[in-house]
């Protein structure tokens, strides 16, 4: 899962703490998406989408691996 | 603290401290709610937390067994009793009986008697026999202990093993 929040965060000249204080999570969290280390839930992908003013579309894309879907490991 | 409280009889501190630590750990619990809100702080808590449980089913199936066995051994040891008499010199003496494992103490079950006539004064076979037996009568202390141990020393490697996975996942996420 790749996402655009850093450059949406910088078009609208907002820090990680300022982003993570408006939907709700610590900056870590932020962090670790914008490093798609950590896939957030629905819920949160809308909030951030709904801040910036755009579709969740635009802010997080789905790519699929080259041997099929993509599967979200929690090990 | 609250352990050795109780240990010594004195439930009064248990009786302030568990109260006490409910309170100061919900104002703190006020204090941090942002945090544990937060979805990925749960998710890296469930993960190691579920990681911890997969260790202490197979690590507890597996001290389950060793501890079983050592019940089953038990049975298999023979029963030690003792007795002291005081007679009017003021000389204790102690009559010790070896019985059958698994059996009651009975006349039948036992397999042979040691007469200690002075326990002031033995000699190296009797001191022998006396030691056997003191070992026995605290058998049950030391097996307080070993349970006491198995417990404490099972709750630290839980919360080391929680620890562990759980800054694996905060590196992972």
């Amino acid at each position: 899962m790749k996402n655009r929040i850093r450059v949406l965060r910088a078009e609208r000249e907002m820090t990680q703490e300022q982003l993570a204080e408006l939907v709700g999570v610590t900056r870590n969290t932020i962090i670790s998406i914008e490093k798609d280390k950590y896939c957030p839930s629905l819920k949160l992908g809308f909030r951030i989408a709904r801040l910036f003013g755009v579709g969740i579309d635009d802010v997080f894309t789905y790519e699929e691996d080259k041997d099929g879907p993509s599967v979200d490991s929690d090990d | 603290m609250i352990g050795w409280s109780i240990a010594a009889g004195n439930f009064l501190v248990p009786a302030v401290a568990i109260p006490l630590g409910v309170i100061v750990v919900l104002a703190c619990r006020k204090n941090v709610e942002a945090v544990i809100a937060d979805e990925r702080q749960r998710k890296i808590s469930s993960q190691a937390a579920l990681r911890t449980l997969e260790v202490a089913v197979i690590v507890g199936a597996i001290a389950a067994v060793v501890l079983l066995s050592f019940m089953v051994s038990d049975t298999l040891t023979p029963k030690i009793t003792g007795s002291v008499f005081t007679d009017g010199n003021g000389t204790n003496a102690m009559v010790i009986n070896l019985y059958k494992p698994g059996g009651p103490e009975t006349p039948e079950n036992l397999i042979r008697t040691v007469t200690i006539p002075d326990i002031n004064a033995m000699d190296e076979a009797e001191a022998m026999t006396y030691c056997q037996f003191r070992r026995e009568a605290l058998l049950e202390n030391e097996r307080n202990g070993i349970a006491g141990a198995v417990i404490g020393t099972g709750i630290f490697a839980l919360l080391i093993t929680f620890g562990a996975f759980y800054l694996y996942y905060n590196r992972k996420y």
